[in-house]
């Protein structure tokens, strides 16, 4: 494993806490929502399970990422993931797309045991559920961890992060490299399953055209290992160092312009490149002014499903986005004036 | 480099013959790499060197700046807490030396003359950028939106910040950086912050002013004055069983040089043994000043509005004071020839158990004011024993040798004390009272015990001194000191001369120009 950074390593751990108690026979959040199967745009049911959580957030954990926040740290009994997988199977049912998250790796059979998981997926199959998407680190991307007696397509989205070593020692705290990320992209295609690859767009520190060149790098370093790239604009979760960084006003939330901009130069690749941002148009996550927001969440909402292209976008803030990309690796850290965005107009209204 | 005057932290440096700090660069001046973490160039009449970027970094936490071998980088120094910014203000020359220049990156044109009154050398118009393109034009240091689309906005208001910049620059030189920092402070509450947690790190570590300070109601926080104030903590009245007379203060500093109290001082004089009266005037933003620190600076440097109304800070500043003072252990009693403050100081003393009389003049030196004040005190003085000239003098200068030296003021007080206030007072041939030096100056003779007693020294290469010392001759130091103070300066480990510190303690290692020690008397 490549060596840790160490201060970012120690605000890393100050900036955890430990989260508050949650009912254990409930799932985190399930909803549904449009998505891709194939050429089709069906309903998708998404589901958040209630589990230990990710492993590396227990020993460090990753500077954007606040998931921790929904775990149980003692772990989550076998029977307590029974009554939520009750609980989530009916929202499941009539779906042919479903997502099964955890605040962790689904694959990690210390978080998700192995033969609930095999119950989860046999369960899955006889719904008519076609395909489902979990999440792992690459870690535990092994055969053994998702040959289930039976089961839907198995679509494996695993956080790349960046393909540059240096963003993911100081700004992202993710001990991943590489060469390992390509192996488990094969190894996941040669048992049957399919790759998608989480690429963050503007991780802390980071500022808005460093971000662009490193997420649009990223994605074509991984495009030729995985079937879909999804661009995730780092939004600000709690209890992480970005809300520190942000609170501090040492960083601020990627523009919108950005994900278009690292869209538009992606179209081209060999995997399909969309953005669904967390958090869009809020101030915690990926944002312009106040006026485009609304209009541009909704072309990337159309570009994800396959309607429509980025083209043809406009705003009046576009231009100020123009000059502080410009001028944004000069200023050594990801922050802009506040209210730059709304051009330091229509201040507070009372 | 060569420092040309110092303010605070603040230096006004001479780079090359048409570059001064604290400077703007524009953004053309930088240049970037294609990596993440170095952090490219900046032309400060020649490109050099910027420190790696903060990646990873947790700016709560020291080391504070980033360091190239000519750069310091304070890194978001826009955003950060104000006191975080002020205690990180006093690490700047330790992490950095006085070598290096400290460029702070992206910051608001209302934030560059506290950031220079802390010391930092380098700005840029990154943000000044990003104002011209949303359309507002800055003016002093301040926003406003223009609604006419000026195609060159962003050149005008380089201009502009260039202004704002030789504004500082000429501020420095003057003095009166404080003021300028004030008036930005005045409206934003950032500033101001920075400005109220600031002062303790001025009063120490700061360049002594010589320069008048222009008081408002923001002056109560000055770093002069509330020194002033602290250093009247352990302050001793020159003789026992004297009777306080506490006097306005007058247009005319030091007090004692202006017609009222030249009028006072003529009234008294006619009372038998009048010498056991000791004069402290009232005023803002100092409150009290005994006679015999009349000349010690700020008290003969400074000029306020006069309201004649004391606001609630005010009044409890004074209280403060008179609790430094302890009017009630040293004094028999009180005479209060005040004016319109008479009422409030009278109230003060009265809190704290002194026998106080108030003169109720409402025009203390009309000719009815005078006539009551020479009443009032031959009563309150007839029965106290006899104070000589002679012990009074002593008692003045043991006082304001106290004030000035600090504990090492024995080694002034213990040779014969000779003449009188004001101006003909001497320690033996130690120390002769000097308005330049605000007090007691050193003579050749009082620097060789004031060196051996713990004093501040500089020590110069070996050539004869016929001037001043600039930084080139200095070798080393010893002891600590703020830019204004006495220090003695030794050669082959004899004294030679002594005069006024111009840098602070590193800063003459550090710098190859400029001058050291401003000489008073040389061997």
């Amino acid at each position: 494993m490549p060596k840790a950074f160490v201060p970012l390593t120690q605000f890393v751990n100050e900036s955890k806490s430990i989260p508050r108690e949650h009912p254990l026979d409930q799932p985190v959040a399930r909803w549904t929502e449009e998505e891709v199967l194939g050429e089709e745009v069906v309903e998708a049911g998404v589901a958040i399970l209630r589990t230990r959580g990710c492993y590396w957030s227990i020993k460090e954990g990753c500077s954007m990422c606040g998931y921790f926040n929904d775990t149980v740290p003692g772990g989550v009994s076998n029977d307590m993931l029974h009554s939520q997988w009750e609980k989530i199977r009916h929202s499941l049912k009539g779906k042919r797309y479903a997502k099964i998250y955890t605040s962790g790796s689904f694959l990690d059979p210390t978080e998700v045991p192995l033969d609930f998981a095999n119950d989860v997926m046999s369960d899955m199959a006889d719904m008519g559920i076609e395909k489902v998407l979990v999440e792992s680190l690459p870690e535990f991307v092994h055969p053994k961890h998702f040959n289930y007696s039976n089961s839907p397509k198995i679509e494996i989205a695993i956080g790349l992060e960046s393909s540059n070593p240096v963003v993911l020692d100081k700004s992202v705290n993710k001990r991943l490299r590489w060469p390992h990320f390509v192996k488990v992209c094969k190894t996941a295609h040669e048992n049957g399953a399919e790759v998608k690859a989480y690429v963050l767009l503007k991780p802390p520190y980071l500022g808005e055209r460093d971000a662009i060149e490193d997420a649009v790098q990223s994605a074509t370093d991984a495009a030729p290992y995985v079937d879909k790239i999804s661009i995730n604009p780092v939004n600000v979760q709690k209890n992480t160092v970005v809300e520190k960084l942000w609170f501090r006003n040492e960083w601020t939330a990627p523009w919108l312009w950005s994900v278009v901009e690292v869209l538009e130069r992606c179209k081209d690749l060999p995997a399909k490149v969309y953005s669904d941002p967390t958090g869009g148009g809020t101030r915690r996550g990926a944002h312009n002014c106040n006026d485009c927001n609304g209009q541009i969440l909704d072309a990337l909402k159309e570009h994800r499903l396959g309607h429509g292209n980025l083209k043809g976008l406009e705003c009046e803030c576009r231009s100020r986005w123009e000059v502080l990309k410009h001028q944004s690796s000069y200023r050594r850290n990801g922050a802009e004036p506040h209210g730059y965005r709304r051009g330091f107009g229509n201040g507070r209204r009372f | 480099m060569e420092p040309l005057a110092h303010e605070g932290l603040a230096r006004l440096l001479q780079i090359d013959d048409s570059l001064q700090t604290p400077h703007v660069i524009s953004r053309e001046d930088l240049t970037d790499t294609q990596d993440l973490i170095s952090g490219g160039t900046i032309k400060i009449g020649k490109p050099v060197d910027l420190p790696p970027k903060p990646l990873g970094l947790d700016s709560n936490k020291a080391p504070y700046l980033q360091l190239s071998e000519e750069i310091a980088v304070l890194d978001h120094a826009s955003s950060l807490q104000p006191q975080k910014l002020v205690e990180i203000a006093s690490h700047f020359r330790k992490e950095a030396g006085y070598s290096r220049l400290l460029y702070a990156p992206a910051v608001e044109p209302s934030d560059i003359p506290i950031l220079a009154y802390l010391g930092v050398d380098i700005f840029d118009d990154l943000n000044v950028e990003l104002r011209s393109a949303t359309g507002w034009a800055l003016d002093d240091g301040s926003w406003t939106k223009v609604n006419i689309k000026t195609k060159d906005l962003q050149s005008q208001n380089q201009e502009e910040l260039e202004r704002w910049l030789l504004k500082i620059r000429t501020s420095i030189m003057n003095g009166t950086l404080r003021e300028l920092v004030e008036v930005t402070s005045l409206h934003n509450p950032r500033v101001a912050q920075i400005l109220h947690y600031s002062t303790s790190l001025l009063i120490e570590k700061g360049a002594r002013r010589t320069v008048m300070i222009r008081a408002n109601n923001l002056s109560l926080e000055n770093p002069s004055v509330v020194d002033f104030q602290q250093r009247l903590l352990d302050y001793v009245p020159p003789a026992k069983n004297m009777v306080l007379l506490v006097l306005p203060c007058s247009a005319r500093k030091p007090y004692f040089k202006s017609s009222s109290h030249k009028r006072f001082y003529n009234t008294i004089k006619e009372v038998d043994n009048y010498l056991t009266l000791h004069t402290v005037s009232v005023t803002s933003p100092l409150g009290l000043v005994p006679r015999e620190l009349e000349f010690c600076y700020p008290a003969a440097h400074y000029d306020i509005a006069v309201t004649g109304d004391w606001n609630a800070s005010e009044v409890q500043m004074l209280r403060e004071q008179f609790s430094r003072l302890k009017p009630e252990k040293h004094y028999l009693r009180a005479i209060v020839h005040a004016g319109s403050s008479s009422r409030i100081i009278t109230e003060l003393l009265r809190e704290r158990k002194v026998d106080t009389i108030d003169t109720e003049s409402e025009k203390p030196s009309s000719f009815e004011g005078l006539k009551n004040l020479q009443e009032v005190t031959r009563t309150a003085i007839a029965e106290i024993p006899v104070l000589s000239s002679k012990d009074r003098a002593k008692g003045e200068a043991i006082g304001l040798a106290k004030f000035q030296y600090g504990e090492s003021s024995p080694f002034l007080t213990e040779s014969e004390i000779s003449g009188h206030m004001p101006y003909k007072l001497r320690c033996g041939d130690l120390a002769t009272i000097s308005p330049r030096v605000g007090g007691l100056g050193l003579t050749l003779t009082g620097a060789v015990k004031y060196a051996s007693n713990g004093g501040p020294s500089v020590t110069a290469e070996d050539f004869k001194l016929v001037g001043d010392l600039f930084a080139v001759g200095v070798k080393s130091y010893d002891g600590h000191w703020v830019i204004g103070d006495q220090v003695v300066i030794k050669q082959n480990g004899k004294v030679t001369g002594v005069g006024f510190a111009r840098m602070n303690p590193e800063e003459m290692l550090s710098m190859s120009r400029g001058l050291a020690v401003e000489v008073r008397h040389h061997a």
